[in-house]
């Protein structure tokens, strides 16, 4: 019965409809790409959030943190694992002519803190180098050619992946420790966590270890609180957006109490005839309502399937797997969309339906 | 016993500072088995008194007694339940819902009741005023006589005690217009129903067991 109401006058039901679906659309596809960019963010930032960085601070008595200070770093953070650098800057320059400037990192166990995207990253690299992938193009270098750094070769045997850490744009030649043995200190050590340990523990720790109250030894950074302000922005951002999606799914209720009213007060008369052959105010309300739904929920129905490919688009452009748009994270969102639609076309529908149900039959069939 | 009883009813209305009194004393009684019709010029308070008969507006002053039961002060939603199995409507424009087929018109009034399956009943009543090959017509496709046919079959649904009737042959030819008294007064017979018409119709009229004629909302004979 709602539904044949309903198909009386197409257009005015598409038009509701198509309301709805932007609305739906709004919500849900916002929904998603804050939940793409969530899940990006993550990604990127899990590579830094287990690590302390400790470097020389101010009131260093030497130009980096020594191999004493090392062990006393080791023993401080147990077992996590420790990595001093060295670093340095270099110019690379190919066969081609092509130079490129880049930074030149000298370490042990470059398994525990770099990922390859080709070749393999061995503990200590022994005469083997790391190279940025973009470098690696621009020079035409590919793995097994050598490169050469203060004098001397290492061959190449691993790119590494371009999107680890903040590392869109950088650039960086890893080269064994050996390498730099003319340098006396670490630039810096880097101690990754174990999943166990607390990396605002180990930071206090260490800094209360070499530092006091009038001396900064060495500066301890973390990004634990870089992660949490990315995602209390993403959270704000998400809030934003889906306030934005909201207020069309609103335009879109308010159209569908136009409609509805509009349909009520065109059937006035036939509400009217209604009442007088004995239909309840209750199963009046009950159709009107339920015309409303309707709308809503083949609205919300329709704008979840254009949200879907929305979001499948988002994923593959944001993320690259695309089908992590229907992972929970994401595809709640849809859900979301959905149940506001049919709540939002329900409750438009409610004073429409409650005018028509409670019109005294007396005065609608005078029309 | 008369099925349907107004007593003494008095109906007052403002209409912006004036209070018009559209029925002013008015006793009103029908029977099972009679046809009765009521006539008066426009704005005698003809469609007053069937609205009162109908239970579809409530007196200012006076009684309204349903099979003898008072239901004067009956609140709205009990004056659906009465409506809803006492009394069947027949209005001027037919009002079929333009959607709905002739059957589906016809359970209209049962239709929000799930348990309640009237279709047989639909369509044996249908059958009964002649449209047995209309019963999947939409109301467009019917002629008049036909529409206000349907009319009469789904004010029958309920098995009503009174049948009200709003200038039943109002719109429709003298031909027509005779067919569908015929139908009336075979209903009355053959369902021992009060049947009360409203009627400019000299026709229906004829028809009537007894007239009832209201100037001024008053009876005068």
């Amino acid at each position: 019965m709602a539904w044949r109401n309903l198909g009386r006058n197409r257009v005015r039901t598409a038009l509701a409809t198509l309301g709805i679906l932007i609305g739906v659309v709004a919500i849900a596809s916002l929904g998603m790409a804050t939940a793409a960019l969530q899940q990006q963010a993550t990604a990127d930032l899990q590579g830094l959030s287990n690590e302390v960085t400790v470097s020389a601070g101010p009131d260093h008595s030497h130009d980096g943190i020594t191999a004493d200070q090392v062990d006393d770093i080791e023993t401080v953070t147990g077992d996590a694992t420790v990595v001093p650098e060295k670093s340095n800057v270099t110019t690379l320059s190919a066969r081609n002519g092509a130079e490129t400037r880049l930074r030149v990192t000298a370490l042990t166990k470059a398994d525990a803190m770099y990922n390859v995207s080709r070749g393999q990253v061995s503990n200590r690299l022994r005469s083997g180098a790391l190279l940025t992938e973009s470098d690696a193009e621009r020079l035409g270098l590919e793995i097994g050619d050598p490169v050469s750094y203060n004098n001397r070769l290492y061959r190449i045997q691993g790119i590494l992946s371009s999107s680890q850490g903040f590392g869109g744009g950088r650039r960086e030649l890893v080269v064994p420790m050996s390498a730099m043995a003319e340098q006396d200190h670490y630039d810096s050590v880097t101690v990754l966590t174990t999943s166990e340990q607390s990396v605002e523990s180990l930071t206090t720790d260490i800094e209360s270890w070499f530092n006091d109250d009038d001396e900064q030894i060495v500066n301890v950074r973390n990004f634990a609180a870089v992660q949490q302000n990315v995602d209390s922005f993403l959270g704000t951002l998400q809030l934003g957006l889906l306030g934005i999606g909201s207020i069309s799914l609103v335009v879109a209720s308010v159209a569908i109490l136009n409609v509805m009213l509009m349909s009520t007060v065109e059937r006035r008369g036939e509400i009217g005839v209604l009442r007088a052959v004995g239909i309840r105010r209750g199963e009046v309300l009950r159709m009107i309502l339920t015309e409303a739904a309707f709308l809503g929920v083949i609205g919300g129905i329709l704008g979840v399937v254009v949200s879907a490919a929305i979001g499948v688009v988002i994923f593959e452009i944001l993320v690259g797997s695309p089908l992590d748009a229907f992972s929970w994270q994401s595809a709640r969102y849809l859900l979301y969309g959905m149940g506001f639609a049919v709540f939002a076309s329900v409750l438009s529908g409610l004073y429409p339906a409650w005018k028509a149900a409670n019109e005294r039959p007396v005065e609608a069939l005078r029309e | 016993m008369s099925v349907i009883e107004l007593v003494d009813v008095v109906k007052e209305y403002k209409s912006g500072e004036e209070l018009i009194t559209a029925l002013d004393d008015v006793t009103f009684q029908a029977s099972h088995g009679e046809m009765v019709t009521i006539i008066g010029p426009s704005g005698s308070g003809k469609s007053t008194l069937l609205n009162m008969i109908g239970l579809l507006d409530t007196p200012t002053e006076g009684a309204v007694q349903l099979n003898g039961r008072d239901v004067t002060d009956c609140s709205p939603d009990e004056l659906t339940e009465e409506r809803r199995s006492e009394i069947g409507f027949v209005f001027q424009d037919y009002h079929l819902l333009p959607m709905l087929t002739a059957t589906e018109n016809v359970e209209l009034p049962t239709m929000w009741e799930p348990t309640l399956d009237k279709h047989d009943r639909a369509v044996d009543l249908l059958g009964r005023v002649g449209l047995s090959d209309r019963l999947s017509h939409q109301p467009t496709q019917l002629s008049g006589g036909q529409r206000q046919r349907v009319a009469i079959a789904r004010a029958l649904i309920n098995e009503p005690d009174v049948l009200l009737a709003d200038e039943p042959t109002g719109n429709l030819d003298q031909d027509t217009g005779a067919t569908i008294l015929d139908e009336l007064t075979r209903l009355k017979e053959t369902e021992e129903i009060a049947i009360v018409a409203v009627t400019h119709d000299e026709q229906l009229v004829e028809y009537a067991d007894r007239v009832v004629e209201l100037v001024d909302g008053t009876v005068t004979s």
